[in-house]
């Protein structure tokens, strides 16, 4: 089903966009909460994430992958950008109290997984780990992390790649 | 065709190229088949760590069961803390707001990234949100209100009083800046100090 949906995602298929949403509407916005830590920034980004990607011509090819992934990339790479461009954070309880209503997806946290991805990076080694780290919970670029570790952009690269590859088979990416 | 992307992909699926470089990576994979694969798996781990859940950033605990004898108290003491909402409402309407702010920011503290560090001195913990956004500061044993102050640049601000709740003081502080010290204190003394890495 996943390979009749990308290549119908692909192609443009109105009944496709639809039904990506459906499917993988939830990691979605998790991906995107992730990195804003906002509800509402995080479902307006997941939004205008697609709709740019169902906008442009050719955004989605299957030479880009998985289609659930390479949404969820999309989202995060939104996601990112809006976090940078944030000038300012509004305050968390003003922000919380206007909220009209709750999430399941955020409020039910999988011990197991979260514990199974703690674990997979604590056995990564340090130099793999904290650019790793920096890259994707702090959302760095790789020249920044290269600078703040006063390393070389060529070493950061590697160990980065090294690391989410690591963590990646750990975890079951790319069963 | 152009170079192979190689280690790109996985800053591609993190997200840390700019649009030059992201685009250079699109226009290549469209053309190679082995950087489409390299590309895709790179997509695939990065999606592999979102699912793996949102509080990952929280340091790892001594132990699993040092970590529970932690939680325990401090679920305890949220749940209290929110229990008299529903007396508050039909008390104080204005409170009750409040309550219900507080409430739902607690429960967002409980699902959003976050790190945890001790207090040298008490039995006392903080916990806050990895761009400064929150605070929770959490005093074990706590018979009395205990004042949470802000070190910096050789001066001490009073954020406000830990309530006890249970045996446990619990301070939430939404905070738009990072504070990089705090102290507990007792009449004007400096009982414990906790320094925060971001």
């Amino acid at each position: 089903m996943d390979e009749v949906l990308s290549a119908a995602f692909a192609a443009k298929e109105p009944w496709a966009f639809d039904d990506a949403y459906q499917r993988y509407g939830s990691l979605l916005y998790s991906a995107a909460y992730q990195v804003l830590d906002d509800r509402e920034d995080a479902r307006d980004c997941v939004q205008e994430a697609l709709a740019r990607v169902w906008r442009s011509p050719d955004s989605y090819t299957r030479a880009r992958g998985a289609l659930r992934s390479f949404l969820v990339v999309c989202v995060r790479n939104e996601a990112i950008t809006r976090l940078r461009a944030k000038t300012r954070r509004l305050r968390v309880v003003e922000r919380v109290a206007a909220l009209p209503q709750e999430h399941a997806e955020l409020g039910d946290v999988d011990v197991i997984e979260r514990d199974r991805l703690r674990a997979a990076l604590a056995t990564l080694p340090a130099e793999q780990r904290r650019p790793l780290e920096m890259a994707y919970y702090e959302q760095k670029t790789h020249t920044e992390i290269a600078r703040e570790l006063d390393q070389p952009l060529g070493t950061v690269k590697s160990r980065i790649a090294l690391g989410l590859r690591k963590l990646g088979a750990a975890l079951g990416g790319g069963r | 065709m152009s170079e192979h992307i190689g280690d790109d992909a996985a800053l591609y699926a993190l997200g840390t190229l700019d649009e030059t470089e992201r685009a250079k990576v699109e226009s290549h994979v469209d053309a190679c088949d082995a950087c489409s694969r390299l590309l895709a798996q790179a997509l695939d781990d990065v999606t592999a760590v979102v699912e793996a859940g949102v509080q990952s950033r929280m340091p790892l605990p001594a132990s699993r069961s040092n970590w529970r004898r932690w939680f325990a108290p401090v679920a305890a003491a949220i749940v209290l803390a929110i229990l008299p909402t529903a007396y508050l409402l039909q008390q104080n309407l204005a409170m009750h707001r409040a309550m219900v702010a507080e409430s739902q920011a607690m429960e967002r503290v409980a699902t959003s990234p976050h790190r945890m560090v001790a207090f040298t001195g008490m039995d006392a913990k903080v916990m806050y949100g990895m761009h400064g956004s929150w605070y929770v500061v959490i005093v074990r044993n706590a018979k009395a209100p205990v004042d949470v102050a802000w070190m910096h640049d050789g001066t001490k601000t009073m954020l406000g009083k830990a309530e006890p709740h249970g045996d446990v003081a619990l301070l939430y502080l939404p905070k738009s800046h990072r504070m990089d010290q705090l102290a507990l204190v007792s009449n004007d003394h400096t009982m414990a100090q906790a320094t925060l890495v971001y």
